[in-house]
This record gives C-alpha cells, structure tokens and sequence, in this order.
C-alpha cells in the first residue's frame, strides 16, 4: 500500500494544499462513514484498556496499578494458556500450510481435468462450515457413548475393545484438534498454490523433459522451488495472527483437557463470562497482555514480509 | 482468470507416460481423501432424513422422514433463529459491501492530502486492538448486547476486505476515471457509475466473504447474547447440541435425526451456492494474499 | 445530487451515533450512586410509583416466548395494574440456557441500576445467593417480608427463615420450597431383569440391576451391551447444591463441599467418604455401567437420551426431579412412542443410614436489586409489585403457578384429544367451570403442567381451590415428602465468594478425572488440597468464626 509516490501525485502538488483538498472534498465525505465506524467498533475500545489498572467487580472500579500484571505472571493457569496458544496455533499453522502444499503438488499432477475440478470442489467443502458445525459433527462422531458413530465403527471392525472417550482425553485432545482442523481447513488451504502452479511456466517442464526427468524429480526440482516464496508468504502472514486463536478451541475443549487446550482467548473468556464475581480489570489486563504481544509478532512479520517479498503485510 | 492459465499449462505437463504407477496411486490416494472429507457430511445428511439414530454408516436412510426438518420449521425456537441468520447474514454483508467498496475507492485516490493518515488509521486496527472485556463494554454503551445487530456491526466493518477491494479497484484502468471526470461526473457518481459496475466479480468475492463470515459466526453470538429470541442459527445448533438444550416441539422426532437436521440447515445454504460461485471464492483469496 | 445527500445523511447519522455514544465513555466510575430511582416516579410526599419492572428469570418459568409468555405478562399487567390502582409494565428477560449465573453476573457486573437492561428483581440459585448477598447490589427484604400481606397465609415459614444471615438479613425471597430428585427406573427394563423395585435395597442390588442395564438386553432389542445402566447431568454437579441428587446412590452420604457436620463447618471434599463415593462412580464408569455422556450432559440431554425414541442406547435408570416431573417424563416417552411407565426407587439403605431419605434441596430464591440510594421506596414497590402479588392465593398467583388464563389453563367447557390417531390417543373433556390445564402451546399432543410455581411446593397456597389433580403428579409428591430430608445448608462467606468458582471448577475437573480412571480418587484429593487445602481451612475458619 505504499504507492504515494508515483507521479501523478507529485504533479498534483503544485498546486496548494486547500486547493487539493477542496478538489477532493467529495472523497473525504465519502470516507466519513468508515471513519466513524472504524473510530466507533475499533478505536473506542482501545480507551477501555484503562481498566487493566483497576479492579473492576459487579460495577465498581478501583485503582490498583500494575497489581493485574503481577497476579498474571504469577499465575500458572496463565503461562499454561500462553504455552497452548504457541503450541497450538504454530503446530496447526505447520501442519495445514504442509499438507496443503503436498495435496495442491499431488493433485496438480492429476491429468484429468474433470477429476482435479472435482476433488477441488469436494475437499474446498468443509471450509464454508462454520467451527460451531464442525465441532457438533465430530462431537457426536466421538462420542464415548453407544451413540458415537466412530468408536461403534472402530469397535465393529474389531480395532478396540472399549469406546475412547477422544476429546476427554489429555494426550489425544491436541491430535484431535489438528485432525479436524486438517479436515476442515487444509482443502481451502491449497487455493493459494493452485494459483502459484498455474503461474509456473511449461517450458520449465518441457526442458526437464528432454532431460529425461521423472515426475517426482520434475516435482521435487521445479514444482516446489516455485512454491518456497508462497509458502514462505502463507508462514508469515500468519505467523502474526497465532494469539488470536479462539473459535476453533473454544468449541472443542472441555475443563478435563483444559490443561492442554486452554488458550489465552479462552482463558480470558472463562475468567470474565464463566466466574461468579469477574474482575474484568484482570481479565483485560491479560486480552492487553495478548494485544502487546500480538502486536509485535505483526511487526516482526511484517519487516520478515518487507525482506521476503520487497513489501510488507499491513 | 488463473483457470485460462491454467489449462494452457496442464496438457503438456502429462506427455510423457513413463511412469502408470504414479496416477494410479495418486488417484486411488486422492479418491481416499474425498471419501474422508464426504463421509461425515454424506452421514449427516443421510441421518437427517432417518427416523431413529442409526450409528452405523448408511448410504441411504434406513427409515425415511422429514420430521427433523418439519420440526425446524414449525418450532419458533429453532426457525426464528434460522431467520436472523439470514436477516443479519443479507444487512452484514450489505453494509460489509458499503464500507468497503467506499473504502477502498476513496484509498484508491493517491493525490488527495491526508490519504496515508487514512490508510494508518485503518491499518493500525489491524495490529492493534482493545480487547474482548474493553470491546464487550462499548458494545453494551451502544446497546448492541443481547442483540443480534452486533452481527451487523462486528462484521459490517472489515479492514482486510476493505484493502482486498481497494486492490480490485486498482485493476480498474485509470483512463476510465478521468474519462468521466471530463464529463463532469462527481467522485460519486464516478463511484456508482464506473468503479461498481466494473466491480460485480469484486463485488461477489467480497460479498461471499462478508457472508460466509456473518452466517458461520458463533463465538460473537456465545459472547454478547444471552435472549434466547434474538440468537442466530449456529448459536442455537450448538447449544442445542453440546448442551442438550432441545426444544420442546408437537413433532414426534428422535433427538439424532433433529441435531442432524439442525446441522444441514446451518451448512445448506453455502453448500449449495458454493459450487456455483467457487470461482468468486477462490478469487478473493487470491487477490487478498499474493496482490495485497 | 441525490446520492451525495444520501451520502451526507449517512455521515450525519453516523456521527450522532458517534456522540451520544462517546458522552457515555464504557462504564461509569467507582460506585457513582444512581441518581433518581428507575422504572417509575417520585411522588411529591416521598413515596414512589412503579411504572415498569424488569425482571431475569430461569428456565423455570415455563411460559417461555414459545409457549405463551406474551399472554402471561399481559394478564399479569391487567392483574397486578388493578390491585396497584395504576399501570404497570413488566419485562422478562429470560435466559433459558445453561450458563444462567455466568450471564446474570456479566449485566450485573457491567449495568447499574438505572440502565436499561438493569433487572429491579431476578430469579438465584441458593448458591448464588450466598455469592451476591455479601456485595451489597442486594436489597435486605427482612422487614418486607415480615410485613407482607401474604404472611398470614404462610404454611411452610421456615424455607424464608433459612435463607437469614447470621445478622438477620434476608436477601432472598423463596416462594416455594426447594424439591429434590428421586430415582426412577425403566419398569419393563426392571421386568427383563427379573425383579421388582421393592428387590432393590440396597447399594449392591442397585449396582447388580445397573450391570445388567448395561450387560443384558433390558430393551429386547437383541444385542446388549449398547444400553446404560444410568445417565445423569454430570457425575456429581459441584456448582449447584445439593451436589449430589442426580447420583445419591454412588454418593451416598459424600457431601463434596462445605457443610456443617455435627455443628461444625468442613470441606466436605476432603473427606473420605467423597473418595470412596469416588470409587464407586469409577468402578461403574469402567464397566461402562453409567453412560459416559454423563460427563457433558445437560440435563436435558440427559432426560431426552433416557426417553428417547431409540431405546437401544438409552439407559435404565434416571435420578430426576420428584412430583411434575415424573409426570414430564412419563408423558415424553408416551410421545415418543416408548412403551415402558416408570417406578420409583425407595432411598436404598446406604442412603437412609446417612441422610435418611432423599435430599431436599435449598429453594432457589427471588432477589431484589439495591440501587444503593439509602432509600427503600423503589425496593418496596417492587416487593410489593412482584412478590406480594406472586402468592395473593387468588389471580396473580395462578398466573405464577398455571400460566395464563385460556392459554394455559381454563374453567370454560371445552374438549380435546392428545396424540390422535396413535396407540396413546387420550381424550380429555370438561364442563363449563371445571378448572383444567389445557395443551402445551408449543406442544398439542400434551398437557400443560405449571409455569413457575409448583402448587405443592408453594409456601403460601393458592385459595381460589384451583388444583391440578393429576393422580401421577400427587403420587410423585407423595413419594418425594415421604423419602426426603432437608438437604445441608450452603456455605457463606467473604474468601467463599473470592474462590468458588474457582475451587467449583476444580473439583468438577478433579471429580471427572477419578471417575474416568486417569487419576485414582486419593491424588484427585490429595491434589486438591495441595491447590486448595489452605483456602479451604480459611473458608471452613471463617465459616466456623461466624457461628460464634
């Protein structure tokens, strides 16, 4: 977005500045409508981030100072929410960029147009779900009980004995998790790189061609080395939105496995809508805690973007 | 467009039929992975339309029945949130197109004083923000909680899309706009009369962004409504579900076969569109990530 | 031109929009005192006038929005209007879902009283009322209570007199006592097996009927192994008192929080009948004998699975509440074509060797907001609007009890079928001032039953002779009066409020962790009280000081 300096704006210049802006009078009234909504649902909030100072129970405010900050950094539940959230959001960001880039390499190689149109169309489904649907489908699908359609299944077949109770258990809740999110997300996932191997010129393949090169070879020397700069661009772009996660994690854990699937939004959504008497100081001094940190990683991704391809995200 | 590109590249890629092995593998592969992205939903939709809870696979329903989508809609508790969902789904993504088409035409404008402040203010949203609690208080201040408006007005306002379409409107040739200031027209008209109606394929991708976003959106909901009256679909599936909060109706209709009814109704609407309109949808990603 | 005013007129709105919403600025600062009292008028001599009450409610004022809550409220209004000699307007905000006290805490939490949504009077569980009754947003309605109107009418006056602080203070409001759960059994599931419910006395007969739930084939359907012995809203439900009634038998005389044991407060949680209510509910959940969707379930998940139309993977026995509900669920699996009646299981032994009977639960109660301007006038109104008027023994009080006139029930002639056409088509009909209930509004194939008020537990009852004399509903209250013991008082204290949630979410995750076998019931309390054990001893301390 840093097109500022091209040369009809420097031609316009000459003339004085309440000139050019009585010129654009009509534009400025047309941006009015954002400016307030945007100053409305995103910079008003902001002055609520005063609160993290007080404490705030049923109404009532007081003036505690960096007290919250103190009490967050201290608490265990906290860190392990902070853990999560990494862990979690990085391991799922990996796994669907990977596995979007070895199903859009694969399914690149099919010669049948109609069958690459259609599994395209077949797995880009799941995505236009909403997590609220993806997790009561897998939700019934697991379940413990004589109801649950994969441990009856598993059962028939003979593969285990005793129903397991998936989302409850502690060293099977993150698996699960990225399972679905595998499942639900990793189809949209291989749009961006279907437009990249569209982009890849034949001739690179022809030449390999003539040299005798195998389809995996063609794969490995020419297909992927094209991808490496949207791949590297996928990463980055993300990268700056891995505190953000909430929806996908809310819908799917449960106080059992809250050790290993508490993240920072679901931690601060508990505190505040799930507690008896909240202290919503507490709580938005923990969501200002996510901003800082979130903001930085934006930062950091955003000069990783500008090395990588010559611009940045924001 | 990618696809015209596409199939100039395909055909030559597969001349040589060295290795048979490869396709056979690789379709047999990519034939599991559509069975395992079909099946579940293949299953929900069969057990929608089957009487009792069958918890094996089936084809096709075993003992066929309309009830779970009879009870749908003549129980309120499950229609009317059926309804707003589609009410703030149309008026989100409406007011979505507005505020961005008419941010992203007044971006587009390089020589107007003051256009780089405007792009920070909207950019520095995107990096920066107050926070569940702090946002929960302004929205109680403008009496949007416990409404379903705050669908509209969460998801009206959309900096990444209102960049998106700024980027669509630079492929609009500039020739056109001075075209028609020489005719006289205002930086409206201009917006109504050039850029919207060069706009309809910007205007379908970023239109089925806002409205897959509204239509899917549950955790808005979970936050800021509590009446019962005003939820919309996706809130009352999951509660429904996870917390067997089941209405009571006149239909006699087993639980399963009403959750698995409940489930197509919340992904109908897409999943019918979607195979129409892929295209829009894949543009907009694509325009959004590699032209940003 | 057209476009630019629409354009001009848009940015116009907005901005207005902008400013009156900015003068507000989030919320309001430290306990800024509301000015003038809401929802009504400060008359010249000092005395104030109710105009409007907004009221949050349960799932337990059954006249929701689909079942006839606008004819409710427009009754109430006529009634109420009348006796107050001037207009009324009441909201209901009714949250009917499952995080009940989460929600009432967030309006309470980011409201005042004057806000729009500010509730002048709400519905709390006997465990919340202890969490609020210490913050002071509650008005103390002690001597409005003792004056009511309705006092001479009073039968039961000790469930209002329990809910008194240490200093006298009464908070909370119980128009009705609190009802307990009783356990009913499938009777053709109990017929397969072999026995009758007077076969099962005690711990073991219960567990051994159980295991041939789940082993057998209680259903007839051919397979076993697919059917549960029993499902309940959770293995033990530790944020709401008496903990235990949705699985007495596994629990036996366990009280998993703080209750006052030979006149001394404990943390019931640590003590060893809690770990070895623990190993039975483990030893049942590894042999599959209690459904595990227990763990998640709501209870209506839990009723609608144990009466659902596919009773291969139903369960044979189900702890729910007495009276109506046996009725309620008898008539749902009528409808859902379930050919099977329910029996009720008398306390068996090890029940009766603790407690004595089933427990009693503590009523949940109607509050009243304080809006902390040192005078009680708008407090009183509303005391005498809403709570005075809910137990008149005549109009407005059938409306709390039976809903509303001709909508939910009747005294004019009128004649009706439910379930036409099937095997359990049961026709009802009625002269002209016979009073009766009438079909669900939102459910024609079956009778209405009661909308908040239960007429049997009422503590002031009707006059007007209206009864509802289904033989089933008499028969489960019987039962109930019978078998029942006062539930154990809760807890109330200053570091109590602090904690509770959280220590209630610990033990609920630590409950759940034994009984599913990942840790064994001693770690579960062992690491209890390693996270817990001084809060604990400071709460059970300030329990103990305060009995002084």
């Amino acid at each position: 977005m840093s097109k500022d300096n091209n040369s009809a704006a420097v031609q316009v210049r000459k003339k004085p500045l309440k000139l050019r802006i009585w010129n654009n009078r009509g534009f400025y009234l047309m941006f009015l409508p954002v400016f307030f909504f945007v100053l409305i649902i995103y910079y008003w909030p902001m002055l609520g981030i005063r609160y993290s100072f007080y404490s705030y129970k049923l109404g009532k405010l007081t003036w505690v100072g960096l007290e919250h900050f103190k009490s967050m950094f201290g608490q265990k539940e906290f860190w392990l929410a902070f853990k999560n959230t990494l862990v979690i959001s990085v391991v799922k960001l990996l796994l669907n960029t990977f596995v979007a880039v070895i199903i859009s390499i694969f399914l690149n190689e099919m010669g049948n147009m109609f069958c690459k149109k259609f599994i395209q169309t077949i797995i880009y489904l799941p995505h236009f779900m909403s997590y609220a649907v993806v997790a009561a489908i897998f939700t019934l699908f697991l379940s413990p009980s004589s109801t649950g359609f994969i441990n009856e299944t598993l059962k028939n077949w003979g593969v285990i004995e005793k129903s397991i109770d998936f989302l409850h258990n502690k060293a099977m809740w993150q698996p699960i998790f990225q399972i679905i999110n595998l499942w639900k997300e990793t189809g949209w996932g291989t749009v961006i790189f279907f437009a990249t191997l569209a982009g890849i010129s034949p001739d690179q393949y022809e030449a390999a061609d003539i040299d005798g090169a195998t389809r995996l070879q063609k794969i490995w020397y020419i297909t992927l080395p094209s991808l490496a700069n949207t791949i590297i661009i996928v990463l980055i772009l993300n990268m700056a939105k891995v505190l953000n996660i909430f929806e996908p994690v809310f819908v799917l854990y449960n106080t059992r496995v809250l050790e290993v699937s508490d993240v920072i939004s679901t931690y601060v959504y508990r505190k505040t809508f799930l507690t008896a008497i909240p202290d919503y100081g507490y709580t938005t001094a923990v969501g200002l805690f996510k901003s800082i940190v979130g903001c930085v990683l934006m930062l950091i991704s955003n000069e990783a973007s500008k090395k990588v391809r010559g611009r940045g995200i924001i | 467009m990618a696809d015209n590109q596409k199939k100039a590249a395909e055909p030559k890629l597969h001349k040589k039929h060295g290795i048979k092995v490869f396709d056979v593998v690789n379709y047999i592969v990519f034939a599991i992975i559509a069975l395992i992205v079909i099946i579940p939903i293949w299953k929900v939709v069969v057990d929608s339309f089957n009487a009792v809870g069958v918890y094996q696979f089936r084809l096709w329903p075993s003992d066929p029945t309309f009830a779970g989508y009879l009870t749908i809609m003549s129980t309120a508790k499950l229609a009317r949130p059926f309804i707003n969902s589609v009410v703030t789904t149309v008026l989100g993504t409406l007011v979505g197109l507005i505020m961005s088409t008419l941010g992203g035409y007044v971006l587009n404008q390089y020589e107007m004083p003051g256009r780089s402040a405007m792009s920070y203010f909207l950019l520095f949203t995107m990096i920066f923000s107050g926070g569940m609690i702090p946002e929960y208080l302004v929205m109680k201040q403008l009496h949007l909680v416990d409404s379903m408006w705050i669908l509209v007005v969460k998801h009206g306002m959309n900096v990444y899309n209102l960049v998106l379409m700024k980027n669509f409107f630079e492929g609009i040739p500039g020739s056109l706009y001075e075209a028609a200031k020489l005719d006289g027209c205002s930086p409206m008209q201009i917006f109504y009369k050039v850029v919207l109606p060069l706009s309809k394929a910007a205007l379908a991708s970023v239109g089925l962004m806002f409205a897959v976003t509204v239509w899917n959106d549950y955790s808005t909901v979970q936050i800021y409504i509590t009446n019962p009256t005003q939820v919309n679909f996706q809130y009352m599936l999951r509660v429904m579900i996870m917390d067997g909060d089941t209405p009571t109706t006149a239909y006699k209709v087993s639980q399963n076969t009403l959750y698995y009814a409940s489930i197509v109704c919340a992904i109908l609407p897409f999943m019918v569109a979607y195979p129409f309109l892929q295209q829009y949808f894949v543009t907009g990603v694509n325009v959004g990530a590699v032209k940003e | 031109m057209k476009k630019k005013l629409t354009a001009v007129l848009l940015c116009a709105v907005m901005a207005a929009g902008a400013l009156a919403g900015c003068g507000g600025g989030g919320a309001s600062d430290a306990g800024s005192s509301a000015s003038a009292p809401s929802g009504g008028t400060v008359n010249e001599d000092g005395s104030f006038t109710l105009e409007t009450i907004n009221i949050i409610v349960d799932g337990t004022v059954t006249a929701t929005v689909d079942a006839g809550q606008a004819e409710f409220v427009a009754q109430w209004e006529a009634a109420v209007g009348e006796k107050l000699g001037h207009p009324i307007k009441l909201n209901i905000t009714q949250l009917d879902h499952s995080d009940y006290s989460g929600t009432v805490s967030r309006t309470l939490t980011t409201g005042q009283p004057g806000d729009a949504g500010y509730p002048d009077a709400l519905i709390m569980s006997a465990n919340m009322l202890r969490q609020y009754q210490t913050t002071g947003l509650l008005w103390n309605l002690k001597d409005a209570y003792d004056n009511a109107e309705f006092q001479s009418r009073v039968t039961l006056p000790n469930v209002n007199l329990g809910l008194r602080t240490a200093d006298g203070a009464q908070y909370g409001f119980a128009p009705t006592y609190g009802n307990g759960c009783v356990t009913y059994v499938k009777k053709s599931w109990l017929d397969a097996y072999g026995k009758t419910i007077d076969d099962i006395k005690t711990f073991d007969d219960y567990y051994n009927m159980l295991k041939f739930f789940h082993e057998g084939d209680p259903d007839g359907d051919g397979t076993s192994g697919k059917t549960y012995g029993v499902i309940a809203a959770g293995y033990g439900k530790m944020d709401e008192t008496p903990f235990i009634n949705y699985m007495p038998e596994f629990w036996q005389g366990a009280f998993p929080s703080f209750y006052q044991k030979d006149g001394v407060w404990v943390d019931g949680f640590q003590e060893q009948a809690t770990i070895d209510a623990l190993a039975r509910l483990h030893k049942a959940y590894s042999e599959d004998i209690i459904d595990p969707d227990t763990e998640e379930a709501g209870t209506k998940q839990a009723r609608e699975k144990f009466f659902s139309n596919d009773q291969t993977t139903s369960e044979g026995v189900f702890t729910y509440w007495a009276g109506t509900w046996l009725r309620t669920l008898t008539d749902n699996m009528i409808k859902n074509g379930v050919e099977d009646e329910l029996v009720q299981l008398p306390p068996i032994q090890e029940i009766k060797d603790t407690w004595g009977g089933y427990l009693n639960r503590e009523a949940p109660v109607w509050v009243i907001t304080d809006d902390q301007d040192g005078n009680d006038a708008r407090e009183q109104a509303i005391f005498d609007a809403l709570f005075e008027t809910m137990l008149d023994g005549d109009v407005v009080q059938t409306l709390w009890t039976y809903g509303a006139e001709d909508v939910h029930w009747s005294t004019k002639a009128e004649s009706f079928v439910l379930n036409p056409g099937t095997d359990q088509e049961k026709a009802y009909d009625y002269a002209d001032g016979e009073f009766h209930l009438k079909q669900s509004p939102n459910d024609p194939n079956s009778l209405w039953k009661k909308n908040h008020l239960d007429s049997v537990l009422v503590i002031a009852p009707l006059t007007n002779g209206f009864v509802n004399d289904d033989p089933l509903i008499q028969e489960g209250n019987t039962f109930f009066t019978e078998n029942c013991v006062d539930a154990p008082a809760a807890a109330s204290c200053a570091t109590l409020s602090e904690y509770e949630a959280d220590i209630v979410n610990d033990r609920t995750r630590l409950m759940n962790l034994a009984v599913t076998g990942e840790i064994t019931p001693e770690e579960a309390i062992a690491e209890y009280q390693a996270s817990w054990g001084d809060i604990a001893a400071q709460i059970v301390d300030e329990l103990n000081a305060a009995e002084q």
